[in-house]
Order: structure tokens, then C-alpha cells, then sequence
């Protein structure tokens, strides 16, 4: 795993100049490599051709049309280079694009995604942090999107359930955070998050799991039942 | 848009007395005399196309041109201005036979179409053929036989605003003869009776003195009365003429006007949707897009400052931060910028202080010297200032923009009921409402509040684009 490491070759493709050049700022001051900056989805797809990048950052949405190049794009991308990572950011969430984009209508895995809203970027040690995940094949949510989810949830009786500590850790772990991620975030022992993660799963009568992108894809996929 | 009530002078004896003079007068008399030729000349044209049932395809076309030329004449000579009933609209007939029926009809009905439906056979009104094929083609329906009548001769034949123009021309024959009759009998009456003394001598007038002054007198005050009451019947004449025009060659009807107005709804929805979308749009590019890269560039100074190498804050890290903040406060500033243009199009603040305020600034704004004509009493209602202003706005920049004039003049004038907005320039003229589509734009946003844009642009110029507005919207 090279996640969070500096080094990591990455594929910019966002229509507006100011953004741009503030995402090369950021990753080139974090060590990263930006092979190939571009403004539209067709030159996003032969960057990556070209460029194999261990990463691709993409805008929802950008010329011609306007409406959700990008997305379509990482989906295309996704299918065809299934190692990339691919952090899909923008500035309205939508949650069908989210589910869009972890394949869960394809039943496919989530692993190596993330959807963000654009202005997490400002976050840059929040944004640095869910680059990292998603190359190393993990999940980055937005805080929106899981909002989005526990609120459209269909178990919202089992959810009441949680004590609120376990809600917050529930919401860190759909965001795709590791335990030591949600530890570090509600300032608690790695211990107390392991355990209020084996609560949440039998609470909600859900198989445990290690992985920390399989568990994400579990607690996604009871969200949406 | 004209009051038709009063044209013939003012009030008082003073208004009485100078009536006949006027040339109000003078221009309702011309009318009521020029409209027993028209209405005899148009009478025969319709007669000669209404003998044979067959003409109808000719008759239609002809008593839409005649009700045409009257609403000109009328608008020429009287500043009647009533607005063309809509064009003809065939209502196309097709007849299609295809197995999957029922899915194609349900088609044709989403497309507004009457429909009826057999087994495998389907009858449609009101949808043009190469619409059903193409609606066919799109679903995947084959179909194996189209027949189709264009409706031309149904709708010629149903064409309510030809047979009320024919209506029109039958009756304007009487009503422009008892007119002018009315109106000759007055008139030459008048003056005959005034001048009695020249024309009527009698053998003796020593001998019958009395009564040749007390004849004279009388006739003299007769001619006078029906001289000063000449010109209020002439109007009166006319005024027919005009409630006929605007009743039988106008787009009257209730159902034409409830066409009229979905139409003009339609398109102020679609208006304020593109509206909203292009504000989203210059939001999302412009001022949005600056904020995240601004913050984009406080983070990564934060950070600098913050000191997150290890050995604390260096020499290298504070310069990288004062660089950055650096450019973060020039983007705020460009943002601000943006945010501001930005509202100043959706609604220009000094607005409200009024039209006459925000011309002011328009005219002192425009790229081109603009002589500016203001003349509003009562303030019109705020929708109707809001258009105003955009059209003075879009018209004093297409002046700079494609006239190449060097000067123009903008006017606002507001009577109460009616707001006009005029724009002349002396450029190279040759405007029109599909160059370019911007005017085509603005006329129909102006025809959302019921108001109507003239252009008179001849090549060469000068140009002068005319907008009326009703006060409220």
C-alpha cells in the first residue's frame, strides 16, 4: 500500500483554471507527482491512457455539456483500469452519483473511490488524508452523502438503536476512515472504537469484517437496503 | 392602446368652437370619405371569391389579406392598433396502420394529437405525419401503411379569423355608406347654412326684409350647429368602424387569447428557468469556483504556518505562506468583483430609486454616446421597470455592438397606462428581429406582460426600436 505516501502519480481533470492550479499546489506540495492536468472528460480518458496515474481526480461536471462528464468518465475509467483509484469530486452532492460511482447498483465493490464535495479540498490535511485512502483501494464519502443515507435509510428503527457515540463512529466508518482514522477524529483509544464498531455490527445484525473497505461496503449496502 | 373616446378637441366652449379645425377632425373626416371606396373595393374582391365553394382555398388567404389591409389602414390613419390574429394552422389527418397501435397512439396523444384506435389501425388528428414517423422510428414501431391529409383545406374552411374578416368587409359596406352620409349631410349642411347669403337671394329684399334675415339667421344657425357637431359625429362614424376593426380582425376570442397567453407563459417559464440555469452556471464558474481556490490556498497556508514538517516553522515555510495568503486575498478580491457583476445582472440595485435613476446610469455607462430622454410621472409597477431596464440595457448594447453608430438617444416616456421605451441610433440599420435572435428574445419577453417592440431599421439606417409596455404587469 502506497496510500498516503508522498510519491503517487496523479491525473487532474477540472474545467475551472482557480481549481486547478490549486489542486497542483496542494498535491505538489505534498510530494505528489501531477502527470497531466486537463478540462474535459475525453482528454481526462487519454491522460490515464497515457499516463497510467496511480490516481485520478476528476469534477463532476465539465464541458461540453456541463452535466456529469466526469462522472461517466471515472465510471468508463473504473471499468477499464480497475487498479486506479479514482476521487470523484464536486461542488453539489448527489447521491445517486454516489451509488453511481461504488457500483452498487452493479453490485461491484467500492474499493479505491471517493466522492467529495468540492470544498473539503480547502481541508488540505482532510483532503491529503482521503487522496491516500483512495489510492490504497479504500473509500472516501462525503460527510454529505452518509448524512444523505442515514437520513433516506428504510432502518431507521435499528439506527435509534446506536448510542450517539456509536451513530458518530458509524457515520467516520461509511465516510470509509480506518479505526485509527475514527480514533484520531473523536479523540477515543483505538480500543473503544474497535469496540463500538463490533456493537454497530451486532446491533444491526451485520457479518463482521476487518477489511476496512469491505466493512464500508457492508454498512453502505444496509444503509440502502 | 389608443383612447378612441375624445380625439376632437378639448373641453369647454373654447374646444367646441376650434373642433372643426383640428386635425383630428380633418383626419377622421379623411377616413370616413377613403373607406366607402375600401369598403366597396373589398366587398367586390370577397364577393368574387365566395361565389363557388371550391374557392374557399383562394377566399380564405384573400379575406385575411383584406382584414390585413384594413388593421393597417387603421393603424395608419388612426394609430388603431389592433395585434394580427394568429396564422393559419392546418390540422394534418393520418391515417396509419401498424401492429403495435395502441403504443403509437398513446404516443401521438403525449404529442397533443386526437386519436382513434383499432385493432391495428390508427387515426390521428392534429399530428403531422413525419412527427408520427418519427415517433415511430424512435420507439421501435414499424409501420406498414401512412396515409395523410395536410389539413390545409379543413383548416381554410374552419378559419375563424377569415370568416371574421369577411363579417368585417359584408358590414363595413353599410356602415361606411350610413357614415358617411351622416357625416357628407353635416359637414356640407354646416357650411351650406353659413353660407346662405351667397347662394340664396330672393327677388325683393326690401319688401320682405324680416323675413329674408329671419331665414338667413336661421340657416346660419343651423349650419353652425351642425358644423360644430360635425366633427363629434364624424368620430362617432368612425368609432364604429374602429369597434368593428378591433372586434372582428383582432385575435379576439376567448380561446385565441387563452393561446395566445399559455404561449406567452410557456415562454416567460422557460425564460426564468434559463434564467436561474445561466445564473448557476456564472455562480458555479466564476465566484464559486474563486472561493474554493481561495481556500484552497488559506489550507494550504494554514498548514505552512502550522508548521507540518517536523523542526517547527522555517524561513521557507512563512515566505511559501505570505505567498499564499498573498494569492488567496487577490482571488477574494476577484471574487468579490464577480459577485458583484453577477448581481448587478440579476437586479440592478439603483432600481430601485427608479427607472429614470437607472437609465441615467445606463446611458452614463454605455460604450457609446446616449442622449438621455426621461419623461415618468407615477412610477409603472417594479416588473415592468425590471423590463424596462433590460431592454433599454440590451438595445443600448447592441447599438455598441453591431450598429456602429456613434451616438444614440434613449427615450422613456410614461403616460398612465402605457410605458414607451424608444432607442434610435444613427448607425447602419438593418436590424431585424431573427438577426442575431437577441430582439426576437427580447420581443418575447416583452410580449410576457402583454407589451409589443417595433423596429424601423432600413438599410442605412437611422435605426429605432420602439417598446411598450403596459404600466402593470
Amino acid at each position: 500500500m502506497k496510500g498516503g505516501q508522498a510519491g503517487m502519480r496523479v491525473v487532474i481533470a477540472e474545467d475551472s483554471a482557480v481549481v486547478r492550479v490549486g489542486l497542483i499546489e496542494i498535491l505538489t506540495e505534498h510530494g505528489h507527482e501531477v502527470a497531466a492536468a486537463v478540462g474535459d472528460a475525453e482528454a481526462l480518458r487519454a491522460a490515464v491512457d497515457e499516463h497510467r496515474p496511480d490516481l485520478a481526480v476528476v469534477d463532476v461536471r465539465m464541458p461540453p455539456g456541463y452535466t456529469d462528464e466526469g462522472l461517466r468518465a471515472a465510471i468508463a475509467i473504473r471499468r477499464d483500469h480497475p487498479g486506479l483509484g479514482i476521487l470523484v469530486f464536486s461542488q453539489y452532492i448527489e447521491t445517486r452519483y454516489a451509488a453511481d460511482l461504488l457500483g452498487m447498483r452493479s453490485g461491484g465493490g467500492a474499493a479505491g473511490v471517493g466522492y467529495l464535495l468540492k470544498d473539503r479540498v480547502a481541508n488540505v490535511r482532510e483532503f491529503i488524508d482521503a487522496l491516500g485512502r483512495v489510492a490504497a483501494g479504500g473509500t472516501a464519502l462525503d460527510p454529505e452523502v452518509v448524512t444523505d443515507l442515514l437520513g433516506a435509510s428504510r432502518h431507521a428503527g435499528a439506527l435509534a438503536s446506536l448510542t450517539a457515540r456509536e451513530q458518530d463512529v458509524l457515520g467516520l466508518m461509511a465516510e470509509g476512515r480506518s479505526n485509527s482514522g475514527i480514533a484520531e477524529r473523536l479523540v477515543i483509544s483505538e480500543r473503544a472504537v474497535e469496540k463500538h464498531v463490533s456493537n454497530i455490527f451486532t446491533k444491526l445484525g451485520l457479518p463482521a469484517s476487518d477489511a476496512d473497505h469491505r466493512r464500508v461496503l457492508a454498512v453502505l449496502a444496509y444503509l440502502r437496503s | 392602446m389608443t383612447a378612441p373616446a375624445s380625439r376632437t378637441g378639448g373641453l369647454g366652449i373654447r374646444g367646441l368652437v376650434r373642433a372643426p379645425f383640428t386635425l383630428h377632425a380633418w383626419v377622421d373626416l379623411g377616413y370616413a370619405i377613403l373607406n366607402v371606396p375600401v369598403a366597396i373595393g373589398g366587398f367586390v374582391v370577397l364577393m368574387s371569391t365566395v361565389w363557388h365553394p371550391m374557392l374557399l382555398f383562394v377566399s380564405t388567404p384573400v379575406a385575411r389579406g383584406l382584414g390585413t389591409a384594413n388593421r393597417e389602414l387603421a393603424d395608419r390613419i388612426l394609430g388603431e392598433r389592433v395585434p394580427a390574429p394568429p396564422p393559419m394552422r392546418p390540422v394534418p389527418h393520418v391515417h396509419v396502420k401498424t401492429p403495435d397501435a395502441g403504443a403509437l397512439a398513446s404516443l401521438a396523444a403525449a404529442e397533443g394529437g386526437k386519436v382513434k384506435l383499432q385493432l391495428n389501425r390508427l387515426e390521428v388528428t392534429g399530428v403531422p405525419a413525419s412527427r408520427i414517423a418519427e415517433l415511430a422510428a424512435s420507439e421501435g414501431i414499424t409501420i406498414s401503411e401512412l396515409k395523410t391529409h395536410s389539413g390545409w383545406l379543413e383548416a381554410a374552411i374552419r378559419d375563424k379569423p377569415a370568416w371574421r374578416a369577411r363579417a368585417y368587409v359584408a358590414l363595413k359596406v353599410p356602415v361606411s355608406l350610413l357614415g358617411l352620409a351622416a357625416v357628407g349631410l353635416t359637414w356640407i349642411g354646416g357650411v351650406a347654412g353659413l353660407t346662405s347669403l351667397i347662394w340664396l337671394q330672393e327677388g325683393h329684399p326690401v319688401a320682405h326684409v324680416f323675413r329674408y334675415v329671419a331665414i338667413h339667421l336661421l340657416l346660419m344657425l343651423l349650419g353652425a350647429v351642425a358644423l360644430l357637431a360635425a366633427p363629434r359625429l364624424t368620430n362617432a362614424a368612425v368609432a364604429v368602424d374602429r369597434s368593428l376593426i378591433r372586434s372582428l380582425l383582432g385575435p379576439s376570442t376567448l380561446a385565441e387569447r387563452v393561446r395566445d397567453l399559455q404561449k406567452s407563459r410557456a415562454h416567460a417559464v422557460d425564460d426564468s428557468a434559463a434564467r436561474l440555469r445561466s445564473i448557476e452556471r456564472d455562480l458555479h464558474d466564476g465566484a464559486q469556483a474563486q472561493l474554493v481556490g481561495l481556500a484552497m490556498k488559506l489550507g494550504l497556508a494554514k498548514e505552512k504556518l502550522g508548521g507540518s514538517t517536523e523542526g517547527g516553522l522555517t524561513a521557507a515555510d512563512l515566505d511559501r505562506a505570505v505567498e499564499l495568503v498573498d494569492a488567496a486575498h487577490r482571488g477574494a478580491i476577484e471574487a468579490i468583483t464577480e459577485l458583484r457583476v453577477l448581481a448587478r445582472g440579476i437586479h440592478p440595485p439603483v432600481l430601485d430609486n427608479g427607472l429614470a435613476d437607472a437609465l441615467a446610469t445606463l446611458a452614463a455607462r454605455s460604450a457609446l454616446p446616449v442622449e438621455l430622454v426621461v419623461d415618468i410621472g407615477e412610477r409603472p409597477s417594479a416588473a415592468i421597470e425590471t423590463i424596462a431596464y433590460f431592454c433599454a440595457a440590451e438595445l443600448l448594447a447592441n447599438v455598441a455592438k453591431h450598429s456602429g453608430a456613434r451616438h444614440a438617444t434613449l427615450e422613456a416616456v410614461h403616460v398612465p397606462g402605457l410605458l414607451r421605451v424608444r432607442v434610435t441610433d444613427d448607425g447602419q440599420g438593418g436590424a431585424s428581429m431573427d438577426a442575431g435572435g437577441g430582439l426576437r428574445g427580447l420581443a418575447d419577453r416583452i410580449r410576457t406582460v402583454d407589451g409589443r417592440m417595433d423596429i424601423s431599421s432600413p438599410r442605412g439606417g437611422p435605426t429605432v426600436v420602439t417598446v411598450e409596455l403596459p404600466s402593470h404587469a
